[in-house]
């Protein structure tokens, strides 16, 4: 589903990726562990089509497809979805609306009819359910005074409501208490089927115990230096990271 | 002689049957403009803003015989409102339709309104000097005293179907009587492709425990200049809500003066400017709290596409000796192109201790991390910016009361934007 091919990226000449390989199949989830900037979020900004980083080589292939020079809008139609580390506040923007907004902007791409009203508020309160949210969270204007666990739970929510096919969730569990922590794995192991994949990038063994792993990645100075099952996760854990230093 | 003289001397030979202290007030208000003549860029309060354009264009004062054929459709008019319509500087009394409660004189009834609403005290806005010397439409409306007037009253002045380059000098006084409840609307179109200069003052008094929502649009055409002053005086526990929205004009300078003549007094003003392509919009407030208990709060945003120029001046004068003022003031700012220009400076004047004060100013981009985020959500990068720009634009419009006006105000900026 997706296959990243040495890909090398820079901002302002400082490179930060350095050569990255990874390949996600369908029904997968990996987990990319690795210390602070080491280019984690580099990687997942570039999947969802950032342009601010210059790709200096490589690739990077979506549904067998190199997606160089694809928008992020249209990558998000086609499927990709990323759970911002630190989501974005939109000031005088409606939470509803702007849900609405984004599932529709998807329908219509599937030419498919805009959703109406009644249907739209089933959906939206089925999801809220999910990642424990109330309802007047969708009065507010999108992330603006969510607190971080709230704005961590509307990524989630954002997620559900538009059913991507891979999701990118960055740190999504970060600054979470422990019963945000599950919801926020129930609203992942909702999600994960069969047809979609994952990638869960963080700091912690806690996400992966509710939300298992097929894969654990390291990434460190912008290259991914070991891979391995989901046992690598606990071995991090206990050792930190460098072990893995050359 | 200037354009300007020659238009006063016509004016007073056309007016030979004013009462004589209006006359001696007009030749009064035309030396004091004389005196001070346009402003320049010396001119501290001034200094932003040119206004060569009115000083070299021939305008002439509007009269009888410029009164077009009445269009069929007014255009602006919000529905389910009371409404007064004048067109191009002509009250058309038999358009009106007003509520019991509400009165309104016009120019006809002129030598019986009261001179003192009209005296310059020394004041230096040149504009307001050349509006008294030159007024030459008025509208007096009064609001009974224990008077609720659920429905807006929406003053409409419509510059159409100009044969040459004109002016109006507009007055406006507008009295809400104790305990008294009203929505004004007052609003300015302009359709035509000659240019125009339209230079109100409109006096606003509200007294013990009235309160006024008051909004003003401003569409004049894009040949249109526009200089507008206006005086609110509130008195004890006087409550004033205003909206600005503007959207029209190729040069705007709007001078607001509030004073709190009594205890207890709220004001809020909520402000949106919209510029495009060269026009110029020029916004200068001055809430004066001389008076105890009295709350005050300003919000005036900006939009600036293009190359246009904005300015916002803004200042909270809190007295000496006076209790408990809380007041607040912020202006917010959006350039849409590195073009667009925003100069800000909001002030404070605080003599006493005990004030609740606030201000801020600021100017900036779209932000490039939302537009990245709502891509990231499927939506298109040019909805994405709109949005933004509408969510920046909510913040003023989804205040505006009652929802008629607010829907109007609302698709007009839709239209603003596509
Ligand atoms: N726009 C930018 N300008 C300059 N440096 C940048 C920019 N974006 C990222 N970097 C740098 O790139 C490196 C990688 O950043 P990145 O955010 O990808 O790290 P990360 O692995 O996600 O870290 P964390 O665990 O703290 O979230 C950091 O050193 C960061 O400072
Ligand atoms: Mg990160």
């Amino acid at each position: 589903m997706l296959e990243i091919k040495n890909l090398c990226a820079a901002v302002e000449n400082k490179e930060i990726l350095k050569g990255i390989n990874l390949n996600v199949k369908q029904g997968e989830v990996h987990a990319i562990m690795g210390r602070n900037g080491s280019g984690k979020s580099t990687l997942a900004n570039l999947i969802a089509g950032k342009n601010n980083y210059s790709v200096t080589s490589g690739e990077v292939y979506y549904k067998e497809k190199n997606i160089a020079a694809i928008s992020p809008e249209d990558r998000a139609l086609n499927g990709i979805f990323l759970s911002f580390q630190y989501p974005v506040v939109i000031p005088g923007v409606n939470t509803t609306y702007f849900l609405k907004e984004a599932l529709n902007a998807k329908r219509r791409n599937r030419e498919e009819e805009e959703i109406n009203a009644a249907d739209f508020m089933r959906l939206i309160k089925e999801k809220l359910k999910e990642v424990d949210l109330d309802e007047t969270y969708l009065k507010r204007s999108v992330n603006d005074g969510f607190s971080g666990g709230e704005k961590k739970r509307n990524e989630i929510l954002q997620m559900l409501i538009l059913e991507p096919e891979l999701a990118v969730l960055d740190e999504t569990d970060s600054g979470l208490d422990i019963d945000a922590l599950k919801t926020i794995a129930h609203g992942i192991n909702q999600y994960r089927r069969e047809d979609r994949a994952i990638i869960l990038i963080t700091h912690y063994q806690r996400l992966l115990k509710y939300a298992v792993p097929d894969y654990v990645h390291v990434l460190m100075n912008g290259q991914i230096v070991k891979s391995g099952g989901k046992e690598l996760a606990l071995e991090l854990e206990e050792k930190g990271y460098s072990w893995l230093e050359k | 002689m200037n354009y300007l003289q020659r238009q006063f001397h016509a004016l007073l030979d056309h007016c030979l049957d004013e009462r004589k202290e209006i006359r001696s007030l007009r030749k009064t208000a035309f030396d004091r403009f004389n005196q001070l003549g346009f402003p320049t860029k010396k001119w501290e309060e001034w200094q932003f803003t040119d206004f060569s354009e009115i000083r070299k264009n021939e305008y002439r004062l509007a009269w009888g015989k410029d009164l077009p054929k009445i269009p069929d459709k007014i255009p602006g008019l919000i529905p389910d409102t009371y409404s007064i319509i004048i067109i191009n500087g002509h009250y058309q009394p038999q358009l009106t339709k007003l509520p019991t409660g509400v009165s309104v004189k016009s120019h006809e009834d002129f030598s019986q309104i009261d001179g003192d609403e009209y005296s310059l005290n020394g004041n230096q806005n040149p504009f307001l000097a050349l509006n008294t010397a030159l007024m030459n439409s008025e509208i007096s409306l009064i609001v009974e005293p224990d008077s609720i007037i659920e429905k807006p009253i929406q003053i409409i002045h419509l510059t159409t179907a100009l044969s040459d380059q004109f002016m109006n000098h507009p007055r406006l006084v507008f009295q809400i009587g104790r305990n008294s409840q009203a929505t004004l609307v007052e609003h300015y179109i302009g359709e035509t492709k000659i240019p125009y200069f339209v230079n109100p003052v409109t006096q606003v008094s509200i007294d013990e425990n009235a309160s006024l929502n008051y909004i003003r649009i401003l569409e004049e055409d894009i040949f249109g200049c526009h200089t507008a002053t206006t005086n609110y005086i509130l008195k004890n526990d006087a409550r004033l809500n205003t909206t600005s929205f503007s959207s029209g004009a190729k040069l705007f300078r709007h001078d607001i003066k509030l004073d709190f003549a009594g205890d207890g007094g709220e004001a809020v003003f909520n402000g949106l400017c919209l510029t495009e392509d060269q026009q110029h919009h020029d916004q200068h407030v001055i809430v004066d709290h001389q008076q105890n208990f009295c709350q005050s709060r300003q919000l005036f945003k900006y939009i600036l596409a293009e190359k246009s120029s904005g300015v916002f001046n803004g200042k909270v004068v809190v007295r000496k000796n006076t209790k408990q003022t809380d007041a607040d003031q912020s202006n917010r700012n959006l350039l849409l192109s590195p073009s667009a220009l925003m100069n800000a400076n909001p002030q404070l004047e605080i003599l006493s201790d005990d004030v609740k004060c606030s201000h801020g100013s600021s100017t900036g981009e779209l932000d490039d991390d939302a537009i990245f985020y709502l891509q990231t959500r499927g939506i298109d990068s040019e909805t994405a910016k709109s949005l933004l720009i509408h969510g920046f634009a909510n913040e003023i419009i989804e205040k505006v009361k009652p929802i008629s006006i607010q829907d109007y105000i609302h698709n007009q900026f839709t239209d603003w934007l596509s």
